[in-house]
C-alpha cells in the first residue's frame, strides 16, 4: 500500500522561484506521511500539481525518505477541484491507504482541495487536524469551532489534514539530499486553465456595516464591545424543504458578507 | 573520498573555484548553507568583474546586473560642508565595461549556475560545522549539519566567507584582532528609476558609485552610496572597536549620514526596502591568515582578501580570483595526486604573481592610513574649510593666500606638520 502526501509549490507574487516554498501545513503533512509510512511499512509517495518549480519541493521530500515522487504539471491556477481530480487521477490505481495534506495552502486558502480529494477517489476524510496519534489504530484530534474538540478513529482509506504545527519537517540527511538531486520525477500532463478569480489572496469575510447600537445603556456597551454579535438572535429555528433551505442558507451567508 | 574536491560556500569564491574544478573534470561539490546562493550574502557594493573575462567570456551579455558604474564620487564631509570630486567616464557605459551593481542574490546565482553548468554539483540548506582531518591532521572531508553528514574529499576549499571556521579550526589564523575588522550597515532604499536617472545624472544603465569620508560621526570608517536600477544602496562601514567604544548604534549613524544635506535630496521619499549588515576584512594585507593547509586552500573573504584602499574598495574581483586560482591549484594538485602542503602550493604561486596579492602587498600601508585618526576626523575638517575659504568671497577684506588659508586652517585643525608629511608619504608611496 501507499502513503500519498501532497504538496503545494507557492512562489511570492513578487518573487521568483528562488523564494518559492511549501507551506508549514505541507510540510507537517509530509512528516506524518513519513511516520504513517514508517508506522505502517508502506511506500510514502509526494504528489504536487504545479509547474516544474515546484519539482523542489518533491526533491526535498525525497529527501527526507519519500520513496517516489508525481508531478502533475500545470502552470495555471486550478480550482480545489481541478487540483483534487489532477492529484485523483495520479494516483489512481495505486492501493493508497492515507492521503495526508495540509490543512489550507497559504495563497488561496480555503482548505477544499482534501474534502474534493477525499470525495473523487471514495476514501474518508479527517480535516483540520491538529494531533494524530499511531499506533495499531490511526486516531487524530479535530479541531472544531468554539474551542471543541472531536477525537476520531480513523481507517483507510483516508484523507488527513494537519494544521502546520502538528509536526516538524526531518532534516534530510546528507546522503538523502545527495540523491534527490537527481532522481526521478514522474511528470503527468495535467489540466490546463479554470476560471478562477486572479486576485490572490486568503478567502476571509467582507467587513459589514454595524447599526448603531439600540437599547439601555447596558446593551449598547455589550454590544459594541461585542462587535454586534451579544445582542443578536441566534438564529431562528425554520423547517424548509432542501431546495429553499439551500437559498436561504446562501442568502444568509451573503447578508454575513461571505459571498 | 566522495569527491575530488568540496568547496565550502557558494559565493563569488566558492562558484569560481567550483567552475574552474569542474572545467578540470574533477568531481566536486558546491556546498551552500542558504536556500540557494547569495541568499546569505549582504553585499552593497560595485563589482568589478574584470576577472570573469578568463572564465566567463562575454560575461557582460548574461551576469545580471543593474547598473554599470559610469561615474565615481569621492566625497569629503563634514556635518555641514562636503567637497566632491566628481568623475564620469562614457567608456565605462560600453563593453567591457569596468565596475558594475548588482544584487547578490543575483549574481552568487547565476555565477554558481555557470559551475553547476560545468558539472559541478551544488547543495545547499546546508551547513559544514567542522572539517574531518586524518590522523597525520591533513583535512580530508567536511562534517555537515544533517543526519549522517560527513563527506570526504582528496582537497577542501573553504570559501565560507568572513569569520572562516573552517580557516580558524585549521589554525590558519592567529589571533583574532577586531581592530582588523569593519562592520558594514546597508539600507536598500526604493525610488522609480527615473528619479534615480534624474538625481544622479544618468541615463539607461549608467550608474553612480559615492564613497564618502568624515561621515560617521567620529566612529572610524566611511560612507557608501551605490544606484541600483530602481533602489539605491546606501550605507557606513564602521570600525569595530570604535564602534564598540563610542557606543553608538549604526543605525543612527546610518540616519545622521542620510540626513546630510548633501544626501538628503538624493534619497529624498525613498522608501526603505531592506536594512542588512556585515563584518568585513579591512586590514589588508597584514591580517592575511595562511592561505594554505595540508588539504586545504581558503579563498575570498575567508582569506581575507579584501582590500579597503581609499580610492579602491574591492573584495569581490578578490574573491573570485582567489577562488578561480584556487580551483585551478586544487585540480592540479589532484591530478599529481599531492594534496599535501607541497602539492597546493601552485595556489600561493598563482597569488603571487597576480594582482590578488601584488594590490595587497602594494596596498598594505593604505587601510591604516584611511582608518587613522587623522584621516577620519582632522583632514576633513581640514581640506573642507581650505576650500570653504578659497570660494568665500570676504569683501571689502582682500582675498587670503592659499598659502596663509592652509596654514591658518592646519593651526586650527591641530594638524602638526610631521603628521601631514608622514601621512602624505605614506600615502604617496602607497599609492605610486
Amino acid at each position: 500500500m501507499t502513503v500519498v502526501a501532497c504538496l503545494k509549490w507557492l512562489t511570492p507574487h513578487d518573487a521568483d522561484d528562488r523564494f518559492g516554498g511549501i507551506s508549514p501545513a505541507d510540510s507537517s503533512a509530509l512528516e506524518w506521511a513519513l511516520r504513517l509510512g514508517a508506522a505502517r511499512n508502506e511506500q510514502v509517495l509526494a504528489v504536487a500539481v504545479g509547474p516544474a518549480a515546484a519539482d523542489t519541493a518533491l526533491r526535498d521530500a525525497l529527501a527526507c525518505g519519500a520513496h517516489r515522487a508525481i508531478r502533475v504539471d500545470s502552470a495555471d491556477e486550478l480550482s480545489s477541484n481541478d487540483v483534487a481530480a489532477a492529484i485523483a487521477g495520479a494516483i489512481d490505481g495505486l492501493d493508497v491507504s492515507f492521503v495526508c495534506c495540509g490543512d489550507y495552502s497559504l495563497d488561496r486558502g480555503t482548505g477544499s482541495v482534501p474534502a474534493f480529494l477525499a470525495a473523487q477517489i471514495g476514501a474518508r476524510q479527517a480535516l483540520g487536524l491538529i494531533e494524530i496519534v499511531l499506533g495499531n489504530e490511526v486516531i487524530a484530534l479535530r479541531r472544531l469551532d468554539g474551542g471543541r474538540r472531536e477525537r476520531l478513529r480513523v481507517d483507510a482509506p483516508a484523507v488527513l489534514s494537519v494544521e502546520g504545527a502538528t509536526a516538524t519537517l526531518r532534516r534530510a540527511s546528507l546522503s538523502g539530499a545527495l540523491a534527490a538531486r537527481t532522481a526521478p520525477i514522474d511528470v503527468l500532463a495535467g489540466p490546463v486553465g479554470s476560471h478562477l478569480p486572479t486576485a490572490r489572496r486568503p478567502y476571509r469575510p467582507r467587513a459589514r456595516v454595524l447599526p448603531p447600537p439600540q437599547g439601555e445603556t447596558l446593551d449598547r456597551v455589550r454590544s459594541l464591545l461585542s462587535g454586534g454579535t451579544a445582542t443578536k438572535s441566534h438564529g431562528v429555528p425554520v423547517e424548509l424543504e432542501p431546495e429553499e433551505a439551500a437559498d436561504r442558507i446562501i442568502a444568509a451567508l451573503d447578508e454575513w458578507g461571505y459571498s | 573520498m566522495d569527491f575530488d574536491a568540496i568547496v565550502v560556500g557558494a559565493g563569488p569564491a566558492g562558484s569560481c573555484a567550483a567552475l574552474e574544478l569542474a572545467r578540470a573534470g574533477k568531481s566536486v561539490l558546491l556546498i551552500e548553507r542558504g536556500p540557494f546562493p547569495g541568499s546569505k550574502n549582504m553585499y552593497g557594493g560595485v563589482v568589478y568583474p574584470r576577472i570573469l573575462d578568463e572564465l566567463v567570456p562575454q560575461w557582460w551579455e548574461e551576469a545580471p546586473i543593474q547598473r554599470w558604474v559610469t561615474r565615481r564620487s569621492t566625497m569629503i564631509m563634514t556635518p555641514t560642508q562636503a567637497l566632491t570630486i566628481d568623475f564620469r567616464s562614457q567608456n565605462w557605459a560600453a563593453p567591457p565595461y569596468n565596475g558594475a551593481t548588482a544584487y547578490r542574490p543575483d549574481f552568487d546565482h547565476w555565477l554558481a549556475g555557470k559551475a553547476t553548468d560545468a558539472g559541478a554539483q551544488l547543495l545547499c540548506s546546508t551547513v559544514v560545522t567542522g572539517v574531518l582531518r586524518d590522523a597525520a591532521g591533513a583535512v580530508i572531508g567536511v562534517r555537515t549539519d544533517r543526519p549522517d553528514g560527513d563527506l570526504t574529499a582528496k582537497v577542501v576549499i573553504a570559501c565560507d566567507g568572513v569569520n572562516s571556521f573552517i580557516a580558524k579550526e585549521v589554525g590558519l589564523y592567529g589571533k583574532v584582532d577586531a581592530a582588523n575588522y569593519t562592520l558594514g550597515v546597508k539600507e536598500t532604499l526604493a525610488l522609480p528609476k527615473e528619479v534615480i536617472d534624474e538625481r544622479f545624472g544618468v541615463r539607461g544603465r549608467e550608474g553612480v558609485d559615492f564613497e564618502v569620508v568624515g561621515c560617521t560621526e567620529g566612529v572610524n570608517g566611511g560612507g557608501f552610496l551605490y544606484t541600483n536600477l530602481d533602489t539605491v544602496s546606501l550605507g557606513v562601514v564602521l570600525k569595530l572597536p570604535r564602534l564598540a567604544a563610542q557606543k553608538k548604534r549604526p543605525e543612527e549613524i546610518i540616519a545622521s549620514f542620510k540626513k546630510h544635506p548633501a544626501i538628503a535630496p538624493l534619497i529624498e521619499g525613498a522608501d526603505l526596502k531592506e536594512y542588512s549588515a556585515h563584518v568585513i576584512p579591512e586590514a589588508g594585507y597584514k591580517m592575511l591568515p595562511k592561505l594554505v593547509g595540508p588539504g586545504l586552500l581558503v579563498a575570498g573573504d575567508a582569506a581575507a582578501l579584501c582590500l579597503a584602499a581609499g580610492i579602491w574598495l574591492e573584495g569581490m574581483n578578490f574573491a573570485m580570483a582567489s577562488g578561480m586560482y584556487a580551483g585551478r591549484a586544487a585540480a592540479q594538485a589532484v591530478t599529481r595526486g599531492n594534496t599535501g602542503p607541497d602539492g597546493l602550493k601552485p595556489y600561493l604561486e598563482m597569488l603571487n604573481s597576480s594582482f590578488v596579492l601584488k594590490d595587497h602587498r602594494k596596498l598594505q600601508h593604505i587601510p591604516h592610513l584611511v582608518l587613522s585618526d587623522r584621516v577620519q576626523n582632522q583632514y576633513p575638517a581640514f581640506v573642507a574649510n581650505i576650500v570653504e575659504r578659497m570660494f568665500r568671497v570676504d569683501n571689502p577684506a582682500p582675498k587670503p593666500g592659499l598659502r596663509r588659508i592652509v596654514r591658518e586652517e592646519r593651526k586650527r585643525a591641530g594638524i602638526r606638520w610631521r603628521d601631514l608629511l608622514s601621512d602624505g608619504w605614506t600615502g604617496m608611496k602607497g599609492f605610486s
